[in-house]
């Protein structure tokens, strides 16, 4: 039911036939190796949740741009040079000292890879998509996001082709730090709403 | 369903769990890139065998998909890809070929977005309450059954997109709205008191409440 409870043969088996599907594909001239090792270069380099970050520290420090992105996530994300696949239109929800937000796609894995990449292996597992919408505290627990009880929540199921970002709220103590610094702070869980920006250290 | 236990279980934080998954992923990625594939992966996935779906891991249900498609567009033959893995089991070297520019493309063909068009004449406005109709689509849906049945509330109207369900995502163009709805008018009364659930729905799954 999940990736953690297969075998080892299991493993080998489709390892070798992703190989095998690879080699086919090689051998008839359908796609090149460095095409399939570049895709995988970008997903696991250039596209993660160090871009997201930087979108948040810039909307922590510049009241306009975080307008903007309230307004039109993807082309407010965009002015910092990520955009692509999957973040065709990004839509960002600000949590407040009232509103906390949360992110899953109950159908299936949809994300916003521009700003965090590939999904964990978690966002992907019928715990998570199960669960959250149905008991979002507890499940928020087990991430050891303890929320005031009077704080609102509010779980978007990202069922179209809208993307969702959360922009977390800045942490205490903070106004010192400059951008750079703030984006450090950010963290995937607290763009997918599973967790909350750092406190400074 | 229920006992699905814990959601941070140990190594669940990595995007993946092996090197060949996220070459599967790229090979899947690539499909669609360069129009080699028939159909939608998502939309495929679904036609596993229920049970087997809820057995296979995320990327095994990525190079079944990944497969599926090549075959149905004829681009590789039946036996292909089981010949290979005898001739890699037998000890023979896979085949390499590079083409940076081809390589280049690829990355600059994942760089674009195809965003929602703008929504007018839309049958719902903010403010609307709609009820989700009950229904049980053939194929793939982007309706999930916990809201058929609920009433919400529409607070966006976020655009036009192809209805999923067609084709899939070949449908005609038609509005998408951000709709809310009370966790007590889905899931009943909780422990946890009361929440928000949105969900982006397609016109068609939806009715004046």
């Amino acid at each position: 039911m999940s990736d953690d409870h297969h075998h080892e043969h299991d493993h080998d088996e489709l390892a070798l036939r992703a190989a095998a599907l690879e080699a086919v594909l090689v051998e008839k001239g359908l796609l090149t190796t460095d095409q399939i090792d570049a895709i995988v270069e970008r997903y696991e380099r250039d596209l993660g949740p160090q871009n997201g970050a930087r979108v948040v520290a810039r909307a922590w420090v510049d009241d306009d741009y975080r307008q903007r992105l309230l307004t039109d996530g993807a082309a407010a994300i965009d002015e910092l040079g990520y955009g692509g696949f999957e973040g065709d239109t990004m839509v960002v929800v600000e949590n407040t000292p009232d509103v906390h937000n949360v992110v899953v796609c109950t159908l299936c894995s949809c994300y916003p890879w521009p700003v965090l990449g590939l999904p964990p292996t978690w966002y992907k597992s019928p715990a998570y998509r199960a669960r959250v919408v149905a008991e979002p505290r507890s499940v928020l627990r087990e991430f050891g996001l303890e929320l005031p009880a009077g704080k609102a929540i509010r779980v978007w199921d990202s069922t179209s082709e809208v993307r969702y970002l959360v922009l977390p709220e800045r942490p205490d103590g903070t106004e010192a730090m400059d951008e750079e610094e703030l984006a450090t702070l950010v963290t995937r869980d607290s763009m997918i709403g599973t967790g909350l920006a750092s406190a400074p250290s | 369903m229920h006992g699905f236990g814990a959601v941070v279980t140990p190594g669940s934080d990595a995007v993946s769990q092996e090197d060949w998954e996220l070459r599967v992923f790229a090979m899947s990625t690539l499909v669609g890139v360069e129009g080699i594939g028939a159909g939608s992966g998502r939309a495929i996935r679904e036609e596993m065998e229920p049970a087997e779906y809820l057995r296979a891991g995320y990327y095994e249900r990525w190079l079944w998909s990944t497969e599926q498609r090549l075959l149905r567009r004829g681009t590789i033959g039946e036996l292909e890809v089981d010949e290979w893995v005898a001739r890699l089991r037998a000890g023979e070297a896979a085949p390499r070929r590079d083409d940076p520019e081809a390589a280049a493309r690829s990355v600059a063909a994942t760089s674009t977005t195809d965003p929602l068009t703008p929504a007018t004449d839309a049958r719902f406005a903010p403010g609307d309450a709609v009820r989700v109709q009950r229904m049980r689509p053939e194929g793939h849906t982007r309706c999930p059954r916990y809201v058929r049945g609920a009433t919400g509330v529409v607070e966006t109207v976020r655009g036009l997109d192809p209805f999923p369900d067609i084709g899939p995502y070949a449908g005609p163009k038609e509005p998408v709205y951000a709709v809310a709805f009370s966790s007590e008018d889905l899931f009943g009364p909780s422990p946890e008191g009361e929440w928000t659930v949105v969900l982006d729905l397609f016109d068609s799954y939806l009715e004046p409440a």
